[in-house]
């Protein structure tokens, strides 16, 4: 990097030698640099660079070496272009003149398409899956092929409703490869007309079916049909094949329109479409025996192909839009294969069945059990892009049900409140949109969500504070603590504070699914659960218990009642639900730290050590008050061997 | 940012005496090569000569290459600067050839980086792992750091990635926010205290 020094003299010569044609700006100075390079070029070899002080890391990494195979996305492969494809019959249309043939190379295309479907849905770039078959990026070409066009079609409008829900929806942060579609055709054709056309090619190949298997004496009735294709051995195999395949396209898109009705409105219909979708999976399952059987080559059942014949689709091509796909290095990408790609589909219908489900209750805690449900069996980005659109609508609950009533519901205020001017003060306006964002977080992928939650820990304590202090100026000095204002904001502090308990439980349990914790780490997360659902069941009783109306007196006595859960029976299921919890975690808690005394369990000798709570710093104060409590009572039972712990 | 290539062909192991290994701080641009052919072997990921240059040129004394007899069968490769409010030391890459795995040169060469970077000011050191590599979260695990968070899809073979960090303890540990915090004040927190000592 000498040289950039010598270049820097090279420029200041320049400049005082010609004056800049750009006006400067406040902070800068136009001036050529043509003669700068000239002079440089001299001096670079191979590997040098000329950069300024704001070259970073970034920059450095995006630096590519022309001809690099794994680096430069221009290199040619096959073809420069795709009209260079084209033009070499790449895709051609039909794509055989002979009928069986160019049936049977269809099915294959379908095939092969359903499997790129299924890699975009996982995180590869649109331009690398779908849309390297050839056929989709020129959609005017296909247009004298009914069943070829029909199919293109439907895949183009689904590619793009599907996009829209995730790019809406914004749970892709991490996942953009996902929505990035540019120069790619999606927009061609409308709704209304991709669907006609493909129920009338669907009717076409039904008429066909039925004609292939009347008996020969009724025959006559319907010669004016024209077979599918030239083979009457093949013509009932090959028109189910198709037919199972258009079907599930048709439904699919149902489902995908169905989903995006406004408050829910489509969600029963989609659940038959979803149904019937799973079906149309079970003809294609059992339409591959007959596929491969009438390939050209009998093929081994291998468990890679991407098509159910085994043979390679004609008409695809990755690398020529790979400079298309996204500002990365070219990976050449694994397509799924066929049987892969149809599991896919099926937990996909599944899960979207599970959220078509979700009844649509007012209540705030019923959608947060529901997502965290949800989420249990590990749900792709699709599918919880849509939960996501449905849960939030223009701001409301299930697009119903404003921010405000949902949390005064959630705080167990009566009814009379929800329209209440309190909800029009900045901070009760800030909570209203971290409550949404809340929902919005919990629906994204696991590793998002948990950092996400972290962060949001921070905000509802910033929130309480905030609400708290609005709340003393305004009831601090009076003794008027029965207005309708004072119960508000009083339920909602309790409320918040349970919530933010809830987050961070959240945030501690998502941590095991991520596998994040390590053997010695399970101890103190324990703890951590411990304290953190302690107080989380306090908050709730306190919040039931005030609205009951036998808040004041509660309040002194939580704590007690709490613990001896038996004689108390005012305690709800759901803070009975908590107090098992509680007691789970306390026995893991005690149970690991018994380990590490015994030694069954051995923290890493690292010759650096380490700070563990570093997980944990977004936590509420109280969390560490009562680790740091705890851990002194823990030492003043065990003695010596806990001040070995290092929490 | 690294991810090793998958070929887990067995390889026979060299005999040599751990006194033969020689560490060796990052000493100039001959050094380069053996940096990127190392890298370039054993990690996918594909770095040009300016993200090499970025890093040994910027941060030498952070890069160390592991010689036996003469011949380069470890680097370390590293940086460290400002990161928010904390000053952060970053292991970029890490290699050793196969047939001198498992003799603890790559620990070796990672104590050495993150020694340095400790008495450079450094409050904590992270680095990205893939999930799927165990040798080198076992590893970074014995040394001490912990997997933060998760990212998801981080490399661009799908594979998510563990943020692994250590972080150097402070004098002021159990004070743990920035800000003067009111939240608690009000609240009860002994129930660690009364639940052992009932
Ligand atoms: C990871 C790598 C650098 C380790 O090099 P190494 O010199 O074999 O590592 P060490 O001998 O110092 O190993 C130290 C400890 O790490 C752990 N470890 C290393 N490789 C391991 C493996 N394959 N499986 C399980 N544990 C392993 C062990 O705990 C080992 O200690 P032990 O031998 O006493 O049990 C090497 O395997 C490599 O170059 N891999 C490919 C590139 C790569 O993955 N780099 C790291 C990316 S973040």
């Amino acid at each position: 990097m000498a040289t950039l020094d010598r270049a820097n003299e090279a420029a200041t010569t320049t400049v005082q030698s010609r004056p800049p044609r750009i006006p400067s700006g406040d902070n800068s100075v136009w001036a050529d640099v043509s003669p700068l390079l000239h002079a440089a070029c001299q001096d670079l070899h191979e590997g040098d660079l000329i950069h300024g002080d704001n070259f970073n890391l970034f920059a450095a990494m995006s630096a590519l070496e022309i001809m690099d195979p794994k680096m430069d996305s221009g290199m040619a492969s096959t073809y420069y272009s795709l009209d260079e494809a084209i033009e070499n019959g790449a895709a051609p249309v039909p794509v055989s003149d002979d009928k069986t043939t160019d049936v049977r190379c269809i099915i294959d295309i379908f095939d092969h398409i359903l499997a790129c479907e299924a890699t975009w849905h996982k995180g590869h770039s649109l331009a690398q899956t779908v849309y390297s078959c050839l056929y989709l990026l020129r959609p005017e070409r296909t247009s004298s092929h009914a069943l070829l066009h029909s199919f293109c079609q439907i895949i183009r409008a689904t590619c793009k409703a599907v996009l829209s829900v995730v790019s809406d929806s914004r749970t892709h942060e991490e996942e953009d490869l996902f929505i990035m579609a540019y120069g790619l055709p999606l927009n061609e054709d409308g709704n209304e007309r991709c669907l006609a056309l493909l129920n009338a090619v669907e009717e076409t190949i039904c008429r066909q079916l039925r004609a292939c298997k009347t008996t020969s004496s009724k025959r006559r009735v319907s010669e004016d049909i024209e077979p599918l294709q030239n083979n009457p051995d093949l013509e009932e195999g090959y028109c189910r094949a198709l037919l199972c395949r258009l079907r599930f396209r048709k439904h699919f898109y149902h489902i995908l329109m169905s989903m995006k009705r406004p408050h829910g409105g489509g969600l029963e219909l989609a659940r038959e479409h979803i149904a019937s979708c799973i079906s149309e999976i079970g003809h294609i399952r059992k339409s591959s025996d007959f596929l491969r059987a009438s390939a050209p080559e009998m093929s081994e059942q291998n468990i890679e192909n991407t098509t159910a014949s085994g043979c390679k689709p004609i008409g695809f091509d990755a690398s020529l839009n790979c400079r298309l796909s996204a500002p990365t290095p070219p990976r050449a990408i694994k397509i799924f294969c066929l049987e892969k790609a149809l599991e896919y589909f099926v937990k996909l219908l599944h899960d979207l069945d599970i959220i078509c489900s979700c009844s649509l209750n007012p209540s705030l805690e019923a959608a947060l059990l529901f997502v965290v449900k949800f989420q249990k069996s590990q749900p792709d980005l699709v599918s919880r892009a849509h939960l996501q659109l449905l849960l939030v609508q223009n701001g409301k609950l299930f697009g119903r049900y404003p921010m405000f009533s949902m949390i005064t519901r959630a705080a167990g205020l009566p009814e009379v409140v929800e329209n209440h001017d309190i909800q029009k003060n900045e901070f009760m306006v800030q909570l209203q949109q971290m409550v949404m964002n809340l929902l919005k977080i919990i629906c994204t992928n696991a590793a998002w969500q948990r950092r996400k939650l972290g962060k949001m820990l921070q905000d509802w304590r910033v929130t309480y504070v905030q609400l708290e202090l609005d709340f003393k100026k305004e009831f601090g000095n009076t003794s008027n603590n029965e207005t309708l204002g004072f119960k508000i904001f009083q339920h909602i502090l309790v409320w918040v504070e349970e919530q933010t308990y809830w987050i961070a439980f959240r945030f501690l349990t998502v941590g095991f699914e991520l596998e994040l914790y390590a053997d010695h780490d399970y101890c103190m997360v324990y703890w951590y659960i411990y304290i953190v659902l302690i107080n989380l069941a306090e908050k709730k009783h306190l919040r039931m218990a005030m609205s009951s109306g036998t808040g004041k007196k509660k309040t002194k006595k939580k704590r007690d009642s709490l613990k001896d859960a038996g004689t108390n029976l005012q305690i709800s299921p759901a803070v009975r639900f908590l107090q098992s919890q509680i007691y789970l975690a306390e026995g893991l808690g005690m149970m690991l730290a018994a380990l590490r005394n015994e030694h069954r369990i051995v923290p890493p000798q690292s010759p650096f050590s380490t700070e563990h709570e570093v997980r944990f710093s977004g936590f509420p104060l109280t969390v560490f008050k009562c680790i740091t409590n705890f851990i002194k009572a823990l030492q003043r039972v065990f003695g010596k061997f806990y001040s070995a712990l290092d929490f | 940012m690294e991810t090793p290539n998958k070929d887990e062909t067995e390889i026979s192991k060299v005999e040599f005496n751990d006194s033969e290994i020689e560490y060796i701080s990052y000493g100039g641009e001959h050094h380069l090569p053996l940096i990127m052919n190392l890298v370039d072997e054993e990690l996918s990921e594909p770095y040009s000569i300016f993200t090499y240059r970025y890093f040994v040129y910027l941060w030498p004394h952070l890069s160390f290459l592991a010689f036996h007899k003469g011949k380069c069968v470890g680097t370390v490769v590293c940086k460290m600067g400002e990161h928010r409010s904390t000053f952060r030391g970053y292991i970029a890459m890490l290699v050793v050839i196969k047939p001198y795995r498992g003799r603890g040169i790559a620990t070796e060469l990672v104590t050495r980086s993150i020694k340095v970077m400790m008495e450079s000011g450094c409050d904590e050191v992270t680095l990205e792992a893939e999930v799927t590599n165990k040798g080198a979260l076992a590893l970074y695990g014995r040394l001490g750091f912990i997997r933060a968070k998760r990212l998801f899809h981080y490399y661009l073979n799908g594979v998510d990635a563990f943020r692994l960090k250590l972080l150097f303890p402070r004098p002021d540990l159990h004070a743990p926010l920035d800000s003067p915090d009111k939240y608690g004040s009000h609240m009860h927190s002994d129930h660690g205290d009364s639940l052992i000592e009932q």
